[in-house]
């Protein structure tokens, strides 16, 4: 417990978050060892959304007991020494930190999703630098640009330098791509058929590396195998620039302003509305021209691809807002709220999906249910995608909004959700999978699929109506009938996701 | 600040939407109810998923929607092969492409196109080296399923050792039929000439055997050889099996009595090899039930998809074709012919301890070497070391893609 304290309190913004997680996760580990899947996601993991500050903050090794920082696992090493701590201590402290996974803070990220989570801390700092941050390292030969210095290093070391050639004209960076290639080259095959004295040429076209090179590699290497966390290569800390600091700043005031808010939002939402979304618009519209241009600037051109694709395919919308998400975040710091808001759904999120074993539900609706949810949300953004200027605007506008509100609502729609999500969560295991097995061929009959499937629609909408939780969702939202089938939809879907 | 206030409530039921989309939760979703839709025989739900999952996934989408495209042909496989009325109906889905067969430089270059195989080749050449020092005859049978890729640089190696003599060095190899990818466009005889050659080159005396044997019944004709003809004096037994154990059946072959990959380790293990390497993939793909077979795999396979953004698009093509001929087989066929049975690091560590083999630790400068080379790749590849047990994990963005395990007999 004092562990998870410490771990809590490291993350300022998130501490709150994260120490509620911690509490309602202990209980339920031992229940869920079994479905952990090696290469997936460990659903035990904590679920971590680290803010962009932290994730581009220095210090990224912190001491358990007095949560003080360090730029190297070593120094932290050293450090914890200084604690006198029991031998038996310091393993029980070890293996009580429960494996975390983290997401990026950027919606539209490919890895803002818990379930493309990456496993370490060093991965999601360079995976936020190197697709969300400035490229600050130029490489001097051929001019190209990194957000991460080790990317920058590890370019350095292969720009012009293919110290491997075979004779039938192919470079090689690496020596044992070229002692592969040459075994089977059919150049090496004419060379045997010619004199023996030829053979001797062989060895002076394996030019050997410089030796200074070595020697700086084997500092490195050193200095990396002790260090555990990190499983990726060393990274130097990038040092805080002053734009940074000012974005800094001003997430603050953002963020604090947000709070009050909370009291009175429905007051003046009719008043305003219309010529508020209008403006917003505009400005979503020129911020997707200026992300065409940041997105030409990333090195990999995944933003070139993200353009392309809006035009492959069947909603256009939906690429937008994912391009525009996170070249939104760089030119301009009001964006930065957005970022900080949605880091903190995934850590809602992350204890809210453990609670489905305690809601009871009968389980042969569910699955049908579950499948025709998830249809119903594809045709909902369908519809999103293929409708007028208006509802695009709509669309893209709310994505641009931030509120904690949005947060409170995800949590108190989550409960009535999760109840339904049950039988997915008990899915996971054998018994329970034959169990939904079972139903589902009881309910689809060969003979009488398209009745069935018809009946499954009206008894989604019945469950719907007569469900005090989705009750309690009408007193929430305020909105129409069909709102509660959509609503209906979203959980399900949600909740499917987040059990598995 | 007012505009803010007035913004907040309209935003509530729109977002979740455009959200939802482009999740991976939500593709993997729809997936496992069209697999459990196919095999319920509902063809209308299946169509409807089908459908769906078509438009959201196109198959030249992002890494995400390129998987899920894939698995999509899969289902599609399996729906069309239990329901074959429904091939009529089903017409909007595009050809997967073709799987390539390789000339051997075009498989030298594509094994390492990512650390996927590099890194087992470093492991297990380096514990190879250390494990035959001082024997004149090195006999190596090599159980790869890279067609000898990792050979030549363990000829390099040998050829480098200073102030010793190089060893007689004794390949063998299994030729089988091509049951699964990569192919290559050449015999093994010609192979094998390309390595004498080679190993001439270096100053290597090299022997290359080509032994006629099938992993359907565990290599069986391949262990019998080797009891035939056993290991001469100072001649060091050296066992490579670098992702090829998983195509020996772990089905038990009736209720009481072993799976043939369990025969096959203790069959092994009575050879009394000098070392064995294990390189394998780190996932489970046996469950006999579809729904969990299909969620192991969605969850390791995005990975060779999340790599290949760097690629070239011919390479790209050759790679993504491979996975997905996985993940189709994975997913559409069952029996014999589902030959991906790949198991997890711990399940692998069980069977070779059960089968009296002890468990070697990497050395440290293997482990460099490892390191070095995945500095050279995307920075998304990492490396870890097990304290639980002694192997050797690549990792991609922290999670377990392979794991290198060396074994000696106790």
């Amino acid at each position: 417990m004092p562990v998870d304290l410490d771990n809590s309190s490291t993350v300022s913004g998130d501490a709150s978050v994260s120490s509620t997680g911690n509490q309602n996760l202990t209980p339920k580990s031992v229940g869920k060892k079994k479905r952990n899947l090696p290469g997936m996601p460990d659903p035990d993991a904590e679920v971590i959304a680290l803010s962009p500050k932290t994730l581009m903050a220095t210090n990224r090794f912190v001491c358990e007991i007095c949560n003080k920082g360090f730029q190297r696992d070593q120094n932290l090493q050293l450090h914890r020494r200084g604690h006198n701590l029991p031998w038996k201590l310091r393993q029980r402290s070890t293996k009580e930190v429960r494996k975390k996974v983290y997401v990026c803070p950027v919606s539209g990220c490919v890895h803002h999703d818990p379930s493309r989570a990456l496993g370490d801390l060093t991965g999601i700092k360079k995976h936020f630098c190197r697709k969300h941050g400035e490229k600050k390292w130029k490489c001097e030969k051929c001019s190209k640009k990194y957000a991460v210095q080790s990317d920058w290093k590890a370019h350095s070391k292969i720009c012009g330098t293919k110290e491997y050639k075979c004779d039938c004209g192919t470079l090689f960076s690496r020596r044992d791509s070229f002692i592969t290639h040459r075994a089977f080259c059919d150049a090496l095959a004419e060379e045997s058929a010619k004199n023996h004295t030829q053979s001797k040429k062989l060895y002076p076209e394996t030019v050997t590396r410089k030796n200074p090179e070595i020697e700086q590699k084997s500092p490195a290497a050193v200095e990396s195998s002790p260090s555990l966390p990190p499983s990726s290569p060393p990274s130097v800390a990038i040092a805080p620039a002053p734009a940074i600091s000012v974005e800094t700043e001003s997430v603050k005031i953002i963020s604090s302003s947000v709070l009050p808010i909370q009291n009175s939002p429905e007051s003046q939402e009719n008043n305003n509305h219309p010529e508020v979304i209008i403006e917003e618009a505009s400005r979503t519209i020129g911020f997707n021209v200026s992300s065409s241009d940041l997105s030409n600037d990333h090195s990999n051109n995944n933003g070139g691809y993200a353009g392309l694709f809006v035009s492959s395919t069947a909603s256009p919308s939906l690429y937008a807002s994912s391009t525009a998400s996170p070249s939104l975040f760089a030119p301009s710091s009001s964006m930065e709220p957005i970022s900080l808001c949605l880091s903190t759904n995934p850590s809602l999120f992350g204890p809210t999906i453990r609670d489905p074993p305690h809601f009871l539900t009968p389980l042969p609706p569910q699955p049908a249910m579950s499948a025709t949810a998830l249809l119903q949300k594809a045709a909902q953004m369908g519809s999103t995608g293929s409708g007028g200027s208006l509802l695009r605007g709509l669309g893209i506008v709310s994505t641009t909004s931030s509120s904690m509100e949005l947060s409170n609502h995800d949590a108190l729609s989550l409960a009535p959700g999760l109840g339904l999500g049950l039988p997915c969560s008990s899915g996971g295991s054998g018994s329970g999978l034959k169990e939904l097995m079972m139903g589902n061929s009881s309910v689809f009959g060969p003979k009488q699929t398209t009745l069935d499937f018809l009946g499954l629609g009206r008894a989604v909408g019945n469950g719907g109506n007569t469900g005090g939780g989705l009750s309690a969702l009408l007193t929430s939202i305020g909105g129409g009938g069909g709102i509660d089938l959509f609503g209906s939809g979203e959980f399900s879907g949600k909740d499917i996701g987040r059990s598995s | 600040m007012t505009k803010t206030r007035i913004l907040n409530p309209t935003r509530f039921p729109s977002p979740k939407p455009l959200r939802g989309c482009g999740d991976a939760n939500f593709m993997e979703q729809l997936l496992l109810h069209c697999a459990t839709a196919i095999d319920s025989n509902d063809a209308a739900l299946t169509h409807q998923i089908l459908w769906v999952l078509n438009n959201i996934a196109p198959p030249d989408g992002d890494s995400t929607q390129r998987l899920t495209s894939a698995f999509l042909r899969a289902l599609l496989s399996r729906a069309v092969s239990k329901t074959p009325t429904l091939s009529s109906t089903i017409s909007f889905l595009p050809q997967a492409d073709e799987l390539h067969r390789f000339s051997v430089v075009e498989l030298a270059a594509f094994v390492d196109l990512t650390p996927w195989h590099r890194f087992g080749f470093i492991a297990a050449n380096a514990a190879i080296l250390t494990a035959v020092e001082g024997y004149s005859t090195v006999h190596i049978v090599d159980l790869s399923l890279t067609h000898c890729m990792q050979i030549p640089t363990l000829i390099d190696a040998m050829a480098s050792r200073l102030n010793k003599p190089p060893p007689l060095l004794k390949l063998t190899v299994v030729s089988s039929s091509d049951h699964f990818p990569p192919f290559i466009n050449i015999s093994y005889e010609e192979l094998g000439s390309k390595l004498v050659n080679f190993a001439t080159t270096r100053n290597i005396t090299m022997e290359f055997t080509i032994v006629p044997s099938t992993y359907s019944d565990g290599f069986s004709s391949l262990l019998q050889q080797l009891r035939i003809y056993p290991s001469s004096f100072n001649e060091a037994l050296v066992v490579n099996c670098h992702m090829m154990l998983r195509y020996i059946p772990e089905e038990p072959l009736t209720s009481s009595s072993s799976s043939l990959r369990t025969v096959f380790l203790k069959q092994l293990r009575s050879l009394n090899p000098r070392i064995v390497t294990l390189i394998e993939e780190d996932v489970d793909l046996t469950s006999e039930n579809l729904v969990n077979r299909l969620k192991s795999a969605f969850n390791y396979f995005w990975i060779p998809f999340d790599t290949t953004d760097t690629f070239m698009s011919e390479q790209r093509r050759w790679y993504e074709a491979e996975i997905s001929w996985k993940i189709e087989n994975v997913v559409a066929k069952e029996g014999a012919e589902r030959v991906e049975r790949t198991e997890t690091k711990r399940r692998w560590i069980e069977r070779m301890r059960e089968a009296e083999f002890g468990g070697v630790r990497v050395k440290e400068d293997a482990v460099a070497d490892v390191k070095a080379m995945l500095e050279e790749h995307a920075v998304g590849w990492g490396m870890k070391k097990e304290d639980d047990d002694e192997s050797l994990v690549l990792t991609w963005k922290g999670h377990s893609v392979v794991f290198a395990t060396v074994w000696v007999p106790i």
